[in-house]
């Protein structure tokens, strides 16, 4: 595994003490892992042992129990299943014939304490509270602890917002995905005002390893991070899920080069085929989809799928794709890149809402000779390095009409992710200098996710009959068409 | 997986149930049932669909698995579970649907647990007074602003409370998705395919009324292949001679003990609302008989009793002590009705 790598990456001075080093931890590492092997199998026997014991007592017990119903008050007397299902569980092919499946579904029961964990520092005062980093007291895990914001004057009582983040986060487990621990309360119990959910900590969020990056990454670590944000986003669609705010600031990286997606505030399930009316004011305005703006009530996991490819262009660059001011500016933005909309690359776009108000060229005006330059050649000439597989892949995600999109299984199943350079492994990752570990982050000048209850903004009428001319001129070479301007009418 | 399967509760707790405060366990039974009935009727009258009012049904059993049933007007926690639950579903409910809807459930006006709305069961008891239809006043179930506010206020409390009380695990997996899926599988046993699957997602929803809590004891398959089981014998359908219910990982033990939790909540139902009415006949004047159970129902059927409860609100702690002074439960029962005071000038 390692000589692979070393030819692929060795190419510089500094990557080669970087991979010796490497090489010397991951020799470390397998000390201590075969070491660790050991250990387990002799746990696995104890444990083996255990459960025969476990069985016998169970067989036992099942005696003993049916018994007790003879004797005791017969409707009153419940039974243990709970229990028994926690002993069956291992053990359930050794109890009779037939083997029957035991579902564990956890337990319920009250809160803890928020004193249970010590604060170390602040993290982030965000937009939807506060984050801080803390340690359990009982076990010296550090954690990150999250403050669900509360208004106290909102007579609807606990947001639903927060509610929903943290019944998806309960429902999720995948390594991909950032893992919910527990939520506790403050210590006045009598009101429930302090609420914080209990999150498993990682060191970088992605959005400020790239503002401070001097280097973009590698190909290959990009592979690596867009394959993890892919199977973590492909897991929750599979569930039903939609994350609904996608951006580099949601997505946490911790110093082994483990993506988990982060920040559910917007998230929500949605079956399929999506309910006629859904709120269509979600994603942050950089990495929302066109017929958000264009102000589709219906809508589906496409919508996260395109804000992947804003990440995607953004891990390029390290600067955030489609940077609108404002509702009209990102559709602007948006159009400059991936060509304006036709009835023929997205029949019934002209249907949504806002899109009577748009002004656009007719497609007779637009003589067969000019053909509009396509979302592949306009993004080829913005990332001139990627290659042919790699922009015909961040194409399909922005693609204007959302069912040219990928789904998040065929995103991984791309061309892309097979080509060399291969995927970074994770563990080769670089590390970076924690900001959420040591000190306060400065403020963010992205624009935030949008609020609940905010106004859908009115596109009013905009006219892109000018763009139109812009992009039927074949102005394919230029990699940024600045130089004309919106016009409101 | 998470679909299928529910936070069961554990020995500890259902065990523990038996030690909170001095209620006997005939009472809890009795406020357990009469209260899942009022969070049903909401249901209906909130338009809301089975599915949601359901989850809510669930979710207020754990609550009272972990906390006591005094802590709070069981009226409250029924309207809290409702509002939680329908504010996560797609068909949310505004506080002030819930006052009006609850207003009127407890108003001498609803038919709710009235003694002329119970189904016949004439021949267990002598008959009581004839009890007059209950008659449309609406100035019975007119909501004032004030009484609202009050509403809304111990409606946010009893949400949070809730919430509190289950680490904010709102997750409730119901049997009647299943049930209707395992029929299918089965071929709806060769009967007709509406009359079995109404007849089963019929157990699927008494059980949920079951003082038992059979929803807290039994994962969803079990619940369902039970409904299933009871259903086709109620029709008449022939199953399959083989333990058919282990295709869908049910031993033989819980269904039996499934089967016959289903099957008895009928019997026990009709008991409980004769119990109500008793107990609402011993208290009330007679003006307002029946009705929906309250704490100073249970208060008062437990000083007849000569059982004395501790306040109630916090812990639990409190025995079993007939002995106490006289003076301190005429002390209790003074605080009491200015507790109630405000409740109570609220629901006439």
């Amino acid at each position: 595994m390692t000589g692979k790598g070393k030819s692929r990456w060795a190419d510089s001075a500094e990557d080669a003490a970087l991979e010796a080093q490497l090489k010397k931890e991951k020799e470390e590492k397998k000390r201590l892992k075969a070491e660790k092997a050991r250990k387990a199998e002799a746990e696995k026997k104890k444990r083996e042992a255990e459960a025969a014991a476990a069985a016998q007592r169970q067989q036992q017990q099942q005696q003993t129990g049916d018994d007790d119903d003879a004797n005791g008050p017969p409707a009153k007397r419940r039974r243990l299943s709970p229990d028994r299902d926690v002993a069956a569980a291992p053990t359930a092919s050794s109890n009779d014939s037939s083997k029957l499946l035991r579902f564990e579904g956890g337990r319920f029961g009250k809160c803890r304490s928020v004193e249970n964990y010590d604060k170390l520092n602040d993290i982030e005062e965000g937009a939807y509270g506060w984050v801080a980093r803390a340690r359990e007291i009982e076990t010296g895990k550090v954690v990150a602890l999250k403050r669900l914001k509360i208004d106290p004057k909102d007579r609807s009582g606990l947001p639903v917002t927060g509610l929903r983040e943290i019944q998806i986060l309960k429902d999720c487990s995948h390594r991909n995905i950032v893992k919910l621990k527990e939520v506790v309360v403050g210590d006045d119990t009598s009101k429930i005002e302090n609420i914080f959910i209990v999150l498993e900590f990682l060191e970088h969020d992605l959005k400020s390893i790239l503002e401070d990056m001097p280097e973009p990454f590698l190909a290959s670590e990009v592979k690596t991070l867009l394959l993890q944000l892919c199977s973590g986003i492909a897991y929750l669609h599979s569930h039903y899920i939609l994350h609904r705010d996608l951006k580099t600031s949601n997505l946490l990286l911790n110093n082994r080069g483990q993506l988990k997606i982060a920040d559910f505030g917007m998230a929500r399930y949605v079956p399929d085929p999506p309910p006629p009316k859904l709120t269509q004011l979600v994603v942050t305005l950089w990495y929302r989809a066109p017929e958000l703006l264009l102000g589709a009530a219906r809508y589906g996991p496409e919508i996260d799928m395109w804000s992947v490819g804003c990440i995607f262009g953004e891990l390029l660059t390290r600067e955030p794709l489609l940077q609108g001011k404002n509702e009209v500016d990102e559709l602007t933005k948006i159009f400059e890149l991936c060509g304006l909309p036709t009835d023929e690359s997205w029949p019934g776009f002209r249907r949504l809402p806002n899109a009577r108000s748009l002004r656009l060229p007719s497609s007779s005006s637009s003589s067969s000779s000019s053909k509009p330059p396509s979302t592949g050649a306009l993004i080829r000439a913005k990332f001139p390095l990627l290659t042919a597989a790699g922009v015909s892949l961040l194409a399909s995600l922005l693609s204007l009409n959302p069912s040219r999109r990928p789904t998040a299984s065929e995103m991984l199943e791309h061309e892309y992710f097979r080509q060399d350079p291969k995927p970074k492994q994770e563990a080769m990752f670089p590390t970076f200098p924690s900001k959420a570990g040591q000190e306060k982050r400065r403020r963010r000048e992205t624009p935030n996710a949008p609020q609940r209850g905010q106004k859908v903004q009115d596109l009013g009428q905009v006219d892109f009959s000018s763009l139109g001319g812009i992009f039927g001129s074949g102005r394919e070479r230029e990699e940024r068409g600045g130089g004309f301007s919106l016009r409101m009418v | 997986m998470s679909h299928m399967v529910n936070p069961l509760a554990t020995p500890e707790q259902l065990y523990q149930r038996r030690s909170f405060g001095a209620l006997p366990t005939e009472l809890q039974d009795t406020i357990f049932f009469s209260t899942q009935c009022l969070t049903q009727a909401a249901g209906l009258l909130l338009q809301l669909p089975q599915s949601v009012t359901a989850q809510a049904n669930v979710l207020l059993a754990r609550y009272w698995l972990v906390e006591p049933m005094m802590s709070h007007e069981f009226s409250d926690i029924s309207a809290a579970s409702v509002y939680l639950i329908a504010k996560l579903s797609p068909y949310p409910r505004s506080p002030r649907d819930l006052a009006l809807v609850y207003n009127y459930l407890l108003s001498p006006s609803s038919t709710f647990f009235h003694p002329s709305s119970a189904p016949a069961s004439d021949d267990s008891q002598p008959p009581p007074p004839p009890p007059s239809p209950p008659t449309n006043i609406p100035n019975d179930y007119y909501l004032p602003e004030h009484v609202y506010n009050s509403f809304h206020t111990r409606l946010l409390r009893c949400e949070s409370r809730i919430l509190y009380a289950l680490s904010f695990d709102t997750h409730v997996s119901l049997p009647h998705p299943l049930a209707i899926t395992y029929l299918q599988a089965l071929d709806f046993l060769n009967t007709s395919k509406s009359t079995i699957s109404k007849r089963t997602l019929a157990y699927l929803n008494t059980a949920l009324l079951s003082p038992q809590m059979l929803y807290l004891t039994s994962q969803p398959n079990a619940l369902a292949v039970a409904a299933i089981y009871n259903a086709a014998k109620d029709v008449g359908a022939k199953m399959p001679e083989c333990e058919w219910w282990e295709v869908f990982d049910v031993d033989r033990e819980e269904l039996g003990f499934l089967v016959v939790g289903m099957r008895s909540v009928d019997g026990w139902g009709r008991k409980m609302r004769e119990d109500v009415e008793r107990m609402k006949a011993g208290t009330e004047s007679g003006s307002k008989r029946g009705g929906m159970i309250t704490r100073r129902d249970i208060e008062g059927e437990l000083r007849r009793r000569g059982i004395s409860l501790g306040n109630g609100d916090d812990g639990g702690n409190t025995g079993v002590g007939s002995e106490e002074p006289v003076d301190m439960e005429a002390e209790m029962a003074r605080r009491m009705d200015e507790k109630m005071a405000e409740i109570e000038g609220s629901a006439s």
